[in-house]
Formats: C-alpha cells, sequence, structure tokens
C-alpha cells in the first residue's frame, strides 16, 4: 500500500504523525491465544489525545457526515449545543491514537482482523480542549463457528478522570502468532 | 424541521434514510480520519491473496458502516437538541468497493423511565443495492420533554 494514497487526505498533525502501516511489529501484537485475563486492572493506553476541532472535523470527513454541529464550529456555537460536536463513532480515532502500536490493546491493528459488531455507552460528550486517557481490561474470548473473537472493555476519561465513554471492543482475530505469519505473508490466517 | 420531542414520536416513525456509493478512495479517507489502516480496508493487492473475508477485495470499515447508519439518527435527532446515550452494532456482510449502502432507520421502543431520562430505541440498517442486509444497529436517544 503506497502511503500517499492515504497521505492526500491528510489535514491535522495527529494524522501526519501517527504510524499508518499495521505491518510493522504486527509479530508483536498481542493475540488472541496469549491474552492475560487475570488480572483486571485497567491497562492505560500508550498515550492520550488531546482533542482538537480538527480532529473531529476529520472523523465527521472520513465518514461523509457534513452536518454543520460536527464540521462548522460557528455554526454549533451558535446552536442549541453552543460548541462543536463529535459524530458518536468518533471514539473510533480515539482509540486507535491512543493505543498506538507497541502497547496493550495493539491486537486491533491485527491484518486480517474482522469486526463482528461494537459495543458504545456515551455518558457526556468530547469537547474541543479535553485531554483523554484509555482504561482497559480483557472482557471477553470466545469461539464460535471456528470464528476466535476477543473483546477489551475500553473505558475513556478526561484529564479530570471524568468517564466520557465506554466501548467494548470486539474483534474476530487469526488465533495465534503463527497464523498472524501467515496474513504477514500475504496467506489467510483464519480457520473458518 | 419540525422540532422533535419524546412526547410526539410514535414507535414505527421511520427516519429519513441516506444512500453512499463506496469506493476504495472513500475507504482511505475513512482509515484517515479514523486512524484505522488494516490493510483488509486499505491495500487491495495485500487482500487479493490474503481474502480475511473469502473475497480479493477490500471492504470498508464496519465502523465506517456503523458511522453512516449512526449519522442517519444524528440528522433526525440532533436538530432536537436530543442525545445519544447507548449504541450497539452488528456487521453481517462484508461491504466491497462499488456498494451502495443505503441506511434507514424506525422508531421500535419508547421507554417511559422518569423527565429527563425517557429515552426512544432506533433500529438503524444499511442495506446494498439488492437490498442484502449488511449491518444494523440499534441507538438509545433521550429527546427534550
Amino acid at each position: 500500500m503506497s502511503r500517499s494514497n492515504l497521505e492526500q487526505f491528510f489535514e491535522t498533525g495527529k494524522q501526519r504523525e501517527f504510524d499508518t502501516d499495521f505491518f510493522k511489529g504486527a509479530e508483536e501484537y498481542e493475540v488472541w491465544d496469549e491474552i492475560d485475563f487475570d488480572s483486571q486492572e485497567e491497562i492505560p493506553g500508550e498515550q492520550t489525545f488531546e482533542i482538537k476541532a480538527e480532529d473531529m472535523k476529520s472523523y465527521a470527513a472520513g465518514c461523509l457526515d457534513d452536518n454543520p454541529l460536527f464540521t462548522d464550529e460557528e455554526y454549533a456555537r451558535n446552536s442549541p449545543y453552543g460548541q462543536l460536536l463529535a459524530h458518536p463513532i468518533f471514539h473510533t480515532q480515539i482509540i486507535f491514537w491512543c493505543i498506538g502500536s507497541k502497547g496493550r490493546g495493539n491486537w486491533i491493528r491485527t491484518p486480517g482482523s474482522r469486526n463482528p459488531g461494537q459495543y458504545l455507552e456515551i455518558y457526556e460528550p468530547f469537547r474541543v480542549g479535553e485531554t483523554i486517557h484509555l482504561g482497559m481490561r480483557p472482557y471477553d474470548r470466545w469461539i464460535k463457528r471456528g470464528k476466535y473473537y476477543l473483546s477489551y472493555e475500553i473505558n475513556m476519561y478526561n484529564q479530570d478522570n471524568v468517564k466520557k465513554a465506554k466501548a467494548i471492543g470486539t474483534l474476530i482475530l487469526p488465533k495465534s502468532r503463527d497464523d498472524i505469519r501467515k496474513f504477514l505473508q500475504g496467506l489467510r490466517g483464519l480457520e473458518d | 424541521m419540525e422540532k422533535l420531542t419524546f412526547d410526539s414520536l410514535q414507535v414505527g416513525d421511520a427516519l429519513p434514510s441516506i444512500s453512499h456509493t463506496v469506493k476504495q478512495e472513500t475507504f482511505w479517507k475513512y482509515a484517515v480520519g479514523s486512524f484505522d489502516y488494516n490493510p483488509v480496508h486499505c491495500d487491495p493487492d495485500w487482500v487479493s491473496t490474503a481474502q480475511p473475508f473469502g473475497i480479493p477485495q477490500t471492504v470498508a470499515h464496519g465502523m465506517m458502516t456503523w458511522s453512516f447508519m449512526v449519522t442517519v439518527a444524528t440528522n433526525w435527532a440532533y436538530p432536537s437538541t436530543a442525545t445519544i446515550t447507548k449504541i450497539t452494532s452488528k456487521f453481517l456482510r462484508p461491504v466491497p468497493a462499488g456498494t451502495t449502502m443505503t441506511c434507514s432507520g424506525i422508531v421500535s421502543e419508547k421507554h417511559v423511565i422518569r423527565p429527563g431520562k425517557h429515552f426512544v430505541v432506533v433500529e438503524l440498517k444499511a442495506e446494498n443495492q439488492d437490498g442484502d442486509l449488511l449491518g444494523v444497529s440499534q441507538a438509545e436517544i433521550v429527546f427534550p420533554e
């Protein structure tokens, strides 16, 4: 994949900084059959996410949503909401950013993973100027029809430790590190 | 646009639908907006052999399909200063480039709790140009009294 295919859409500092190569270091990603469920202490993300208006606007652009509440700061300021809103699925950007490439939870970057469905609770809207950090814990792991599912509970807090949202992030993953290696070689590493 | 209130809503009310025809550029653009650069969405050469979904084509992000479905809810509810508090999703079919996705919704439940906590459940769905179901979502939305 040529990075230039992606760079044509870059608009924010985070987009220029983020490591877009999900193959790099993938042999070291957490893997389905090695996740430790014994400890239920919250695991922090690799980095925090300072919310800028450009981040919210770039998410809306990515999902082709031109609602001015998501894209026009002046319009949003004069609306009953009084400020720019984030598209409800904006947390996707926060989670990928905060987990990064080397920390716990990096299985969400696994080449060949598939998304069966997701869960999200929103307690307060994300606001420009907040700095969000994650607290994650392994939530569930199961096998169904030959597919290997893994879920993490991902809590999102602002700089005052106010819980803003909770996601249960789930993917169907290659079962083992050997299966990931197959995908890295361009071979199918799933059993179903 | 008419302001919606909890009292004005009825089970069975339909939400205005939206449609998008997705291309490889759409997947790249969503990857940039979400930071999800999984090659199953972004790398046509790799997918031609790796085929995580059993087809030699890249497919849309489930989170993008979800976002499209949720946009149906926000387009409808946010002009009335409503708040989305909970959303679930399930993705049923891969969405390759060239798909025209139509997303729609319907009010399926009214929950009468107490003032300020009443909410409706909206069932959202995404279908392709052949009417095949691609994904479903449920959103809980609190409306002003």
